[in-house]
Order: structure tokens, then sequence, then C-alpha cells
């Protein structure tokens, strides 16, 4: 065993986490392991994988883990093992030096290899017209194929592409291999009872259930026998409601792993199907955590990995050290911040990217795109030179007009790059409408305040010197005239009153930032218009706190900009606190008793209320471009000052303004 | 069988009826020959775990089932033999409390409370036609309304 040597104070302070492992024969730098938990969607429909990948990779490897698992890679040349348009096939040796590439990426960077084989059995065959299971148990996820039952045949001929995947990965340099039930692929739906109804040696009792795991577990270290073998399984499916396992099951079948011989248990949570959630931003971190000190008080002598809903490293290294797992495994907080591991080292959390758990990730790849990151706009970029921080060229002094994410993203990266950058903010804070955001969160505010945070630490790291309670018009800038080279305007978006001028009654609405940065207060009784992101947020916010609200939407549903993974959880909330909701309808007239609403059958609705708040639609701060556009040489914008979106538009063009200016 | 089975536990078809003729406009965009069925899980023997009984089932029971006839949802009662022989693009599996909440809401938002039951566990649902199918038949926004498009515990 190497000995440690601690030569960075986090690493001193977070000494069980920065300890040595070992995983078989392989020493493990440290107790972190890379969970291959997304896959990416970058390569090439064949499944070759291509230079973003490759791009990509390198900095996975670079993150720091002492155990790095590549992305799952499908082991049959149909692609019924298939789960994503651009997944990386293992099944021929034509892919194989592409493979060797990774490992060695892996390797120069000290870390153990571990490459995923993922089938994805129901979730498969994503180009064909069909996916394979051990039963005909129809989709309840329209995204997914229709089933065919496995013969006993298709059963041992996709336990052999296993072995031989494996043995493949191994020629290519990769120290160890991993299957994978998570979330509901093929091994997965073999050991649940809910997709595995087989009246033969494969189904029935959990014995029987496990039998493909076990015969893979089997073929593989037969094929490898002086590699490691990982296994991920679920502490809890989620589906119990639907006749998924029990828990008792699940750790069941992970003993029969263990007796198999299994290196390594990874315990995961939950199915793409599951009626719950499992680690979106409304899961307390470290929620899951009993799970895994369950398995590790069972299976002593196994390694066990665990990361669901647990991004800190603190509470990762407490684990470790009450002997809750062996390894941390973890993946999403990686996407955001490829350097975390390195700043937890360096005893330096408060510079890291946080991620939030807004799972832009997946809400990309159930549209079958290539995943990218809220927080992280190099993510999938990293092929892309014009993406990198570079010096600049000529340095300029640079003023960004608006402390928002976009603004604030943009003043950091272009003074990363060697500029003079100077943010002026009409707030008494950073962080602009995100602030508001944050505070009428239900779910988590600390994740969105996070990212203020970030941008205030980082910025006064950087240098870049923020001057609040500063309006930028026309007569400001006659004031600094000269005084810089470019503006970046990305002073947001604001609510369009303006749009309601002819309304009888306009006067008497409110505006819904007013409302969320608590500069005004309201009735019992609210009106909102809009049930945007906006809207729903704050209307959520104040129908908890006792007040009575009544969405006016005029869209056919509530939430219609929202990220679809997280869409759910706010119609849930408007359930659940029992918001009244109008939708197809628009507010005609105001009065101080309440407001008159038209519905999409022309009839007109009265709703008592004691104010009228409006949060749609919104309007773009565009007035600047054209006050400044005669007074700096470059002028340039961003975020909702350009179109009202998202934060993760906002930090995307925030970076890439940066990166180019 | 007893009545429950026998009868899915629907109560008047007259009183879906009306709910749905309220709820038009989720149906609006949905082409005509759209279907969903619903059944008794009870009934239909598609118990959790037990779905492939559900499959290959030949004994027949009711399924209340909604077609989008001339522009409007029409409910009727058929009958089930199984999954593999049913013709619906969506197949809701409702437990008895599922049922009950609902037909105790068809003169209020039984819709709403379908998705609640869902979301519950209490009523599975099962999609025989892929995304692409479903979007073109115009089911987007009944499959929004019920929340399962994004429905999944990978967020």
């Amino acid at each position: 065993m190497t000995e440690i040597v601690v030569t960075r104070p986090g690493e001193a302070r977070l000494k069980d986490l920065f300890k040595p492992g070992k995983v078989g024969k392989f020493e493990v730098k440290n107790r972190i392991k890379y969970g291959a938990c997304c896959v990416s969607n970058y390569n090439g429909r064949d499944g070759t994988i291509t230079p973003r990948e490759l791009a990509r990779v390198r900095v996975i490897a670079g993150t720091g883990c002492g155990l790095i698992t590549n992305q799952g890679a499908y082991p049959d040349p149909w692609g019924e093992g298939k789960a994503y348009f651009r997944q990386v096939a293992i099944h021929d040796d034509k892919f194989l030096p592409q493979f060797e590439m990774i490992a060695r990426y892996i390797h120069d960077a000290g870390a153990v290899a571990m490459q995923q084989i993922l089938h994805a059995g129901r979730y498969g065959g994503i180009d064909l017209g069909y996916c394979i299971q051990p039963s005909v148990v129809p989709q309840t996820l329209p995204h997914f194929r229709p089933p065919r039952e496995m013969t006993k045949e298709q059963i041992a001929v996709t336990v052999q592409q296993h072995a031989d995947a494996a043995k493949r990965a191994i020629r290519a340099g990769f120290d160890a291999t991993e299957i994978t039930s998570f979330m509901g692929y093929l091994l997965a739906n073999f050991n649940s009872r809910f997709t595995n109804q087989r009246s033969d040696e494969y189904g029935g009792s959990v014995q029987n259930r496990g039998r493909f795991m076990r015969e893979l577990i089997d073929a593989i270290k037969q094929a490898t026998p002086d590699n490691p073998l990982s296994v991920r399984l679920n502490g809890a499916e989620l589906m119990d409601k639907w006749g998924g396992n029990t828990q008792d099951e699940s750790f069941e079948l992970m003993q029969q792993a263990v007796d198999c011989g299994v290196d390594m248990i990874s315990v995961t949570v939950g199915w793409q199907e599951a009626p719950e959630s499992s680690f979106g931003r409304d899961v307390e971190p470290g929620y899951w955590n009993f799970l895994a000190e369950k398995a590790k008080k069972m299976f002593p002598n196994t390694l066990v990995a665990f990361g669901n809903r647990l991004p800190d490293p603190a509470m990762a290294n407490q684990c470790v050290k009450d002997g809750s797992f062996d390894y941390w495994e973890i993946c999403r907080p990686l996407l955001a911040d490829p350097e975390m591991i390195h700043k937890a080292a360096e005893d330096r959390m408060e510079e890291v990217r946080p991620c939030i758990g807004s799972l832009n990730c997946l809400s990309r790849l159930f549209r079958d795109l290539p995943y990218t990151c809220t927080m992280n706009p190099m993510l999938g970029h990293e092929v892309e030179p014009e993406y990198h921080v570079t010096e600049a060229t000529e340095k300029k002094r640079v003023m960004v007009i608006g402390a928002g994410p976009a603004g604030m993203e943009a003043a950091i990266t272009a003074r990363r790059r060697g500029h003079s950058v100077t943010v002026f903010d009409k707030n008494d804070k950073i962080g602009g409408n995100l602030a508001a955001y944050a505070g009428n969160d239900l779910a988590r505010p600390a994740d969105l305040q996070g990212v203020i945070d970030y941008y205030g630490v980082m910025a006064k790291k950087l240098g870049v010197e923020v001057r609040l309670n500063t309006e930028a018009n026309a007569k400001f800038m006659r004031s600094v005239l000269h005084e810089y080279d470019a503006c970046i305007v990305a002073a947001g978006a604001r609510t369009d009153l303006e749009s309601f001028k002819y309304m009888p009654g306009s006067e008497l609405l409110i505006d819904a930032l007013e409302v969320a940065h608590r500069r005004k207060t309201v009735g019992k009784r609210v009106v909102m218009v809009g049930g945007g992101a906006i809207g729903l947020t704050i209307s959520e916010f104040l129908q908890k706190a006792g007040h009575e609200v009544t969405v006016v939407e005029k869209d056919k549903r509530v939430g219609g900009d929202i990220m679809p993974t997280f869409k759910w959880r706010h119609t849930a909330w408007v359930d659940e606190l029992g918001i009244k909701t109008i939708c197809s309808a628009q507010l005609l007239k105001v009065t101080a008793e309440g407001a008159t609403v038209k519905t999409a059958k022309g009839e007109e609705v009265f709703v008592p209320c004691d104010n009228v708040i409006v949060s749609s639609p919104r309007r773009a701060n565009h007035d600047l471009f054209y006050e400044f556009q005669w007074m700096i040489d470059e002028l340039h914008g961003g975020g909702d000052a350009t179109v009202p979106r998202g934060l993760d538009a906002a930090i995307q063009e925030g970076y890439k303004l940066g990166v180019r200016i | 069988m007893n009545a429950i089975v026998e009868f899915g536990g629907f109560g008047e078809l007259a009183d879906w009826q009306a709910m749905l003729d309220r709820h038009r406009e989720v149906f609006t965009e949905m082409d005509d020959g759209a279907r969903i069925g619903i059944v008794s899980r009870e009934a239909s023997g598609i118990l959790p775990g037990k779905h492939l009984e559900g499959v290959q089932r030949a004994a027949e029971v009711d399924m209340l089932a909604w077609e989008v006839q001339g522009g409007g949802m029409q409910a009727a009662i058929e009958r089930f033999a199984g999954m593999a022989t049913v013709k619906v693009d969506l197949l809701l599996v409702a437990d008895a409390e599922a049922l009950a909440a609902a037909r105790a809401e068809l003169a209020g938002n039984a819709l709403t409370t379908i998705k609640k039951s869902i979301r519950r566990g209490n009523i599975m649902f099962f999609v025989f036609k892929n995304k692409a199918q479903l979007q073109d038949a115009g089911y987007e926004d009944f499959l929004e309304s019920l929340g399962l498009a994004f429905l999944g515990a990978c967020r």
C-alpha cells in the first residue's frame, strides 16, 4: 500500500476521503469513484467514440478521482442494449483503439480505469422498433420501445456478449469492469418482480430472478479473472407500488452478487419510471445514505460505493470515516465543476461551481440531445478551442451591466482572460432576479443561493470590481465615457406591465419581481397573472405562507417554461398546496374587489382578490443597447437582456461573451 | 366473478362522459380513433408484480374505453382480454381506491385525481405506442395533464 503523503490542507481535513484504497490488486489513490451516471450522447450513431467524447474524457480523467468509470457501452451488435442514440459501443474489436486512448488518459492521471457495460434492456433498442426484456411488460414511459421477451438462447448470447465486452475492455487497458442495473436497465429487469414474470428458471423466486446476474458475474469473472468487477444494484427501486422489489429483496440480490465473488457493490436508488424522485433538487443531500450503510453492514468484506444525492465531500468523508461505504461515487457535481475534488483537496470548497440538481443533463438526454450542464458552460465543448479560456491578446477595460448570473459569469470569465472588469448593478447585492427566485424556492433555496455565493467568491478572488446601488443609464454612461472599452449588457428582463397599459385597472397591478424581492407585500387573496417559472414559484411561496392564490395562465397549462425534469415538481406543488389555476385565460379588468378574466370559452369570470400580481409576459431590458450604442467601442448583450429564458441560458451566454470579448 | 370484477367498478357511464365533455380542451388535439383504456387492477389481474397474468389473461373483464370520435372523447364500456389483444394507446390500471376516488370526483376535477393516483402508485399506466406516435396522435396535452411525460426517478 502506498503511504499517503498529505500535501494539501483539504486532504488533511478530509483524510478519510483522500486516503488510499485498493480494488482487487489495484491501488487507488483516494476513496473517490467517478460514477458512470450519465451517457454523454456525444458519440457516433454506430457507437464509435468521437473527438468530442475523447476531449470530455480527458477532463473526467483529470478530476482527481482515484477510480474512474467510463460511461456505459452497449455490448451487442444489434443495438438492443443501446439506450441513447449516441451511446458508445463495445461489441467489436474495431472499437478498441479509442477505448485504449480512454484507458490511457485515465492511467496518465494516476487513476484506476473501470469500464461499464450497459445493456439497457427495457430502455434499450432505441434505434430499433423494440426492446428486449425478461417478460413482455409494456412500457410506462412513451420514450421507450415496445417489449419482446428474451428466449433462453438470447439470454445465453447476452451473457456471452457481456463477457466478451469485459474481455475487450481489459484488452484495451482498463483495469476493471462494471455491470449495471441503474436505473432500470436489463440487469434490473431480470432482478425485479416488476419486469421479470418468467415461469422458467430465470423468473419467480428472488433466487431465480437473480440467476441472470449470477451468470453475468460468473461469465465476466471467468473471462477476466484478474480484474475486479463492480455491480451497480438498487438499494431501493422505488417501484414497490408497481410490483417491484422490496428493499429486502434488493438486498437479497446484493447478497447473491457478493456470494458470486463480485469485488464491489455500487448501491443506487430508483428506476427511470419510479413515481418518486431520487436525486432532484427536492431531495435532501444524504437522504439515501442509509441504503449504503445497510449494504456495508451486510457485506463488510465487499467494497461498497455510493453517491446518490450526496454532493458534499465533507459529508462523504464522514461516511467513509463512519464506515458507511468505502468509495464515494460521484458524477453530477463533477459535471458542474470538474475541479471539485482538487478544490476540496486544497480546502477551496467555496470556489466550487455547485451542482444545483436542475438535471438539465437528463432533460437533454430525454430529448435525445447531447448532455450539457446548467452550471458548466464548457461541458460538451471541451474539444472546441473557442470555448477555452485563453489570455486575451488585447487587454480591455470591460464594464458589465447587471450582476445576475449572465453578468457575473461574463465578468469572471473575462477577468480570467486578463481583462479589467467592473460590474454595475442597481441593487444592493449581486444575484439579480436569481436572488429573488431563490428566496421563494420551495425546493432547496440553498442550491440557488449557492450559485450567487459562488459568483461573489470568484469575483472577489479574481479581482472583479462590483459597484452596487449603481443604475446604468445614459447619464451614468456619460459620466464614465472613455473609461471602458467594452460593455456587456446583462441587465436581465422585466415584467412587461406596459402590455396591460390600456386595461381597466392597470394601475392596480403589482410587478411579480417586486413581490419576489420583498419590496411589496400583498393581501390574503391574490391573483397571479402568468403560470411560468416565476409566477408559480412566487405563487407556491405565497400559498404556503397562508395566502390564497389563483393563477391565470394564457397557455393551456402552467409551467410551460420550466425544465422537463422539474416541471412535475411544480405541478405537484400546485396540486398539493391547493393553488387554483385558470388556464387558456386572459386578464380583462382589475378593480379593488378583484380581477375579471376571460376564459377560452369566452366566458368572463370574476375572481375576488386583494391584489393582482403580474409575472408574465416578460420583456428583455433592451433599452440600454439603444442608449449606449454610440457611447462605447464594443457593445454586447447576453442572458435575459437579449431573450428572457432560464438560468442555463444566462450562464451559457455569459460565459460565451466572456471567452470572446 | 363478483359484481365489482364484472363491471370494473366504473359506476355510471354517463358521469364519465360528462367529465370528458367538461375537459374537452385536453383532447382537442387528439386524432379520431385515439384510445385510452381503464381497467380495474383487481378485476384484470394486472396486479403489481403479476403483469404477465394481465398479458396472458384469457378471461374477459370490463374496460372503460375513451375514444376520440368526431372531435370529442366518447366513453364506452368494452371487453378487455389482456394486454396482448387490447386496442388502446394507453392503458390505465386503477386499484379500487383510485377508481373510487376518480368516481367521487367525476363532477369535479377527476383528471387531477387520476394524476394524484398515478403519482401515488394507485394507478399503473402502460403505453402501447412510442413518444413520436403519441405526439403525432395529439396526446401531448393529455400526457402533460397527467404528468406522464417525464415521470421518473431519474430527476
